[in-house]
């Protein structure tokens, strides 16, 4: 029973920041036909955020704040560089171009801060434990899971009611119409690139505070996990993506949790074909984005 | 419209664009014989170092380019192929005494083979293709961004399991002990294969389909393809031929790990193709050749350099970050690649494949059709809420052109796609002859007899205008040598001669509309449905159109559904006429008694007019007309 609950609060929390990394990519495809694999870098460069703000001497909530705001600034840096020349281009450059960004960002953080994980050190009762009954729960995982739970809420709020929102939702299902009827193209795939550089700075956020440290890599291997939690719940598709993330977090952990140790080296590779598998049941995925083609 | 001049003989076409296909795979092989004779030529050993280097890269990208260029979908997932190459191809030609050492745990019959690599490279194309057989199952049903992210989750997979397996690959430890044989003979003579397998493979039946099926989906599986088999032979071959390709590497290099076969190596390979030209196997070869001098170039400087009088310092990465560059620059500025999305190399018109006289006979028309009933019964389709399709039942027989009328969002085209079984049908059925279309696949309806063209132009954008008639032949199941002759025919029929060596996406509109129905005729269909053949043809055009039409009909006694919103051509064309409006059949009966028939010229012009004024009105009204139904 303790175990249980403790690991469902573990696979919440990891779900949580998967998810918001799919969402985030998920609101940037749905408008912009764009994958972007640069997305890992907008969150390690969050973490790099962080870590800079401690070394000059930021308090760790300020700390936290810098982080978030280096991670939108990123996000909006390569709209404005690399993808709004691109704009309108098929899926496949648009890809391509992310995935050449991703690389270079990579190489830059490598020599300009370091190739080697860099420390974050965040107060001791930030990384505690609290007791509710006889079991014992993480302080970090709680309020990741807290956290996240905020993050949707609110975005779900400003999607749905707000005037932004809402254009985000039409311009995901016709940029162009929305360019016709005078709303500026440019401010809505901006503001949506701004949340999904929002969206990894928490998860930049969570990661640094349940890792401790920052490394060029950080962001790309979650986001790999991202990406395929975009296509399980179906890409496009903003419920989806939230769902495929947490269920990808949950079968992680379950396969942590469960699987024989003579397995555990092989961990990923079966969560992954699970997703596979499950693929093959769903091609579409398991909320599929809706069609708008015409023949 | 009409390209004055130099019009070459529609007959010579095929022969002359045999030729000229493989004039293009000769200049793919001379251009990399050309750079490995300079390379070693010039710089002697350091140079053939490089072009064993370059010829190995051709081998991994032209397999790479075989699956991305004709399906159109970014793999990512090719180092997995080459990783499975490398360490197999290592295990079985690794000598036993070395193996005992270096691999103290590997399985008996893996064990002490000592194979020479002649024996050992079959065995891993097998290996390889069956490999691709497992993954392609799954990865094949995904299209588009999906399948690369899948590819990309098959690299990750392949990963952990070669950093997991330690008893067969060390595990993350350096794998040593493979023998380096990769010379330059055999690596040139392995691309030279490459590149000629890769282009016959283009050029085949199988190539041309998959790049028909990449180009427009829909109109692939309308005529008979299956968009996820051609995925599905595409990812297999280029999976068997880049593990071929790894166990090339694997051989180079002598000495690997897990990470040699993964995000940067895929990373580099991407990065030729893209720069060359996704759509070409010249595009790889010449992309292979930029991406690795730029490389060996720029290395020299990644432990710092002195140039002109400047220190740089020690800059790891430094080729990562040129690669980088050189992808977004290409896809900035030339977003097709170097080669751009043709192959290299001249087109069937090229002006030196004039003298080539061999033709091939137009086939002799079709014997006359036998007598087939395409029937609507009760088909029903919603769309969240609204019904687009309301218990529709009509006929379709052959020897009789029926038309299909109704103002725009009657459901006409909604229709079509559940005749055709491109939707399914909420209720109700299709069928032929009896058998229900509505109950099989997509991609057999065309099989039934049934072909159809598109409202909006769906031709195939990549492939010529002769290509485009000879897929649609071909997919009616016909051999390449019966094939031609057929799709000679329909573009001789539908006055398409002097567009056979055009792209589709280069010709005039209303040459577009022809060759769509050309594709379809190609399949000797006994029912064809047109989804508004005159829409945006000037009047000459539709006229030209409509006797075409009627002679094609009465000589080949064919069922045509013709559907359009321009009355005068429906009304002038059909022998029988259905009327829909709100997803309804208002009526159907003989154009006379359509004509006067109260409740269609309420859906067509509203209340109190009369029906002269639906009927006999010049072109300008009729447009008026169109316009005033959109509301």
């Amino acid at each position: 029973m303790e175990l249980l609950l403790q690991q469902t609060v573990n696979a919440l929390s990891l779900g949580g920041v998967y998810a918001m990394l799919a969402l985030g990519l998920a609101i940037v495809f749905s408008i912009v036909r764009l994958i972007n694999f640069a997305h890992g870098e907008i969150m390690t460069f969050g973490g790099y955020g962080i870590f800079l703000s401690l070394v000059f001497g930021f308090p760790p909530v300020a700390a936290l704040i810098i982080g978030l705001a280096a991670a939108v600034v990123m996000a909006l840096a390569m709209e404005r560089t690399a993808f709004r020349a691109m704009r309108g281009a098929d899926v496949v450059s648009l890809l391509i171009t992310s995935f050449a960004v991703s690389e270079i960002l990579k190489v830059l953080f490598q020599n300009g801060i370091s190739a080697r994980p860099v420390p974050i050190t965040f107060p001791a009762s930030w990384s505690g434990t609290y007791q509710v009954g006889d079991i014992t729960f993480g302080v970090v995982p709680t309020v990741s899971i807290l956290v996240t739970l905020a993050a949707l809420a609110g975005l779900t709020f400003l999607l749905r009611r707000t005037v932004s929102g809402m254009a985000m939702r039409a311009a995901a299902e016709d940029i162009e119409m929305l360019r016709l009827l005078g709303i500026r193209a440019n401010r809505v795939v901006a503001v949506a690139f701004a949340l999904s550089g929002l969206l990894a700075g928490i998860a930049a956020v969570i990661w640094t505070a349940q890792r401790g440290s920052v490394d060029p890599m950080m962001g790309f291997f979650p986001v790999l996990k991202a990406f395929i939690a975009t296509v399980l719940g179906g890409l496009g598709s903003l419920g989806g993506a939230v769902l495929g993330g947490f269920a990808i977090g949950i079968v992680e952990v379950l396969a942590q949790a469960f699987l024989p140790e003579t397995l555990a080296p092989y961990r990923d590779a079966i969560v992954l074909a699970a997703v596979i598998a499950a693929l093959l049941w769903r091609p579409d995925g398991l909320l599929p984005a809706a069609k708008t083609s015409r023949s | 419209m009409i390209s004055t001049a130099s019009a070459l003989p529609l007959e010579t076409h095929p022969a002359r664009l045999a030729a000229a296909n493989w004039v293009r795979t000769a200049i793919c092989i001379l251009l990399l014989a050309a750079v490995v004779a300079c390379l070693t030529l010039a710089f002697g050993r350091t140079g053939e170092r490089i072009a064993v280097q370059l010829c190995v890269n051709v081998t991994a990208v032209v397999a790479l380019g075989l699956f991305c260029g004709n399906t159109g979908i970014v793999s990512f997932g090719h180092g997995a192929f080459m990783a499975l190459g490398a360490y197999l191809s290592g295990i079985l030609t690794m000598p036993a005494g070395l193996q005992r050492t270096a691999l103290p745990n590997l399985p008996d019959f893996l064990a002490a083979h000592e194979l020479s690599v002649w024996l050992a490279l079959p065995i891993v194309a097998i290996a390889g293709l069956c490999f691709a057989a497992v993954t392609g199952s799954a990865i094949a049903r995904l299209a588009g961004a999906s399948a690369t992210i899948a590819t990309l989750g098959l690299l990750i997979i392949t990963h952990g399991i070669a950093v997991g397996a330690r008893e067969i690959t060390r595990g993350s430890q350096t794998f040593f002990g493979v023998p380096r044989v990769t010379d330059l003979t055999i690596a040139l003579g392995a691309a030279l294969v490459f590149i000629v397998i890769a282009r016959l493979y283009r050029e085949s039946r199988h190539g041309l389909f998959a790049r028909a099926a990449r180009d427009d989906p829909d109109a692939a599986s309308a005529l008979g393809i299956s968009p996820r088999r051609t995925r599905f032979v595409s990812w297999c071959l280029s999976g068997a031929l880049a593990t071929v390709a790894g166990a090339l590497y694997g051989h180079m290099l002598g000495a690997f790990s897990p990470a040699s076969f993964y995000l940067s190596l895929v990373f580099a390979h991407v990065a030729m193709m893209i720069v060359g030209g996704m759509a070409s196997v010249g595009g790889a070869v010449a992309g292979v050749m930029v991406v690795t001098l730029l490389q060996d170039t720029v290395r020299q400087f990644e432990g710092g350099a002195e140039l002109l009088g400047f220190v740089f310092p020690e800059f790891f990465g430094l080729t990562t970050i040129a690669l980088g560059l050189a992808i977004l620059l290409v896809i900035w500025l030339r977003p097709q690649g170097l080669v751009g999305s043709f192959e290299l190399g001249p087109g069937a018109d090229a002006p030196f494949l004039r003298r080539i006289g061999r033709g091939t006979k137009p086939a002799n028309d079709p014997e006359k059709v036998a007598e087939t009933m395409l029937q609507a019964r009760s088909l029903s389709k919603s769309f969240a809420g609204v019904r687009a399709v309301d218990d529709v039942s009509f006929d379709v027989p052959t020897g009789r052109i029926t038309g299909l009328i109704g103002p725009n969002g009657a459901g006409k085209s909604t229709l079509v796609n559940l005749l055709t079984h491109q939707y399914d049908a909420d209720a109700g059925k299709a069928l032929i002859n009896g058998t229900e279309l509505t109950k099989v696949r997509r991609e057999a309806v065309a099989g039934k007899g049934v072909s159809r063209s598109f409202q909006n132009l769906r031709l195939f954008r990549g492939l010529t205008g002769y290509e485009n008639v000879l897929v649609g032949s071909l997919a009616a199941g016909r051999s390449r040598q019966l094939a031609a002759p057929v799709a000679i025919r329909e573009l001789g029929d539908l006055d398409l001669g002097e567009v056979a060596g055009k792209t589709a996406d280069a010709l005039p509109y209303g040459a577009r509309k022809r060759l769509e129905i050309a594709r379809s005729l190609s399949q000797d269909p006994s029912i064809l449905l047109l989804d508004e053949p005159a829409a945006g043809m000037n009047p000459a055009e539709t006229d030209d159109l409509a006797d075409r039409l009627v002679r094609t009909s009465e000589a080949r006694g064919l069922g045509i559904l013709l559907i359009d919103h321009d009355l005068k051509f429906v009304n002038r064309l059909s022998n029988w006429i259905v009327v829909m409006n709100r997803g309804e059949v208002i009526a159907q009966g003989l154009p006379e008694d359509i004509r006067t028939n109260p409740s269609v010229i309420e859906a067509y012009i509203g209340r109190g007019r009369t029906a002269a004024e639906a009927q006999f009105v010049p072109n300008k009204t009729t447009r008026v007309l169109t316009v005033g139904v959109d509301q």
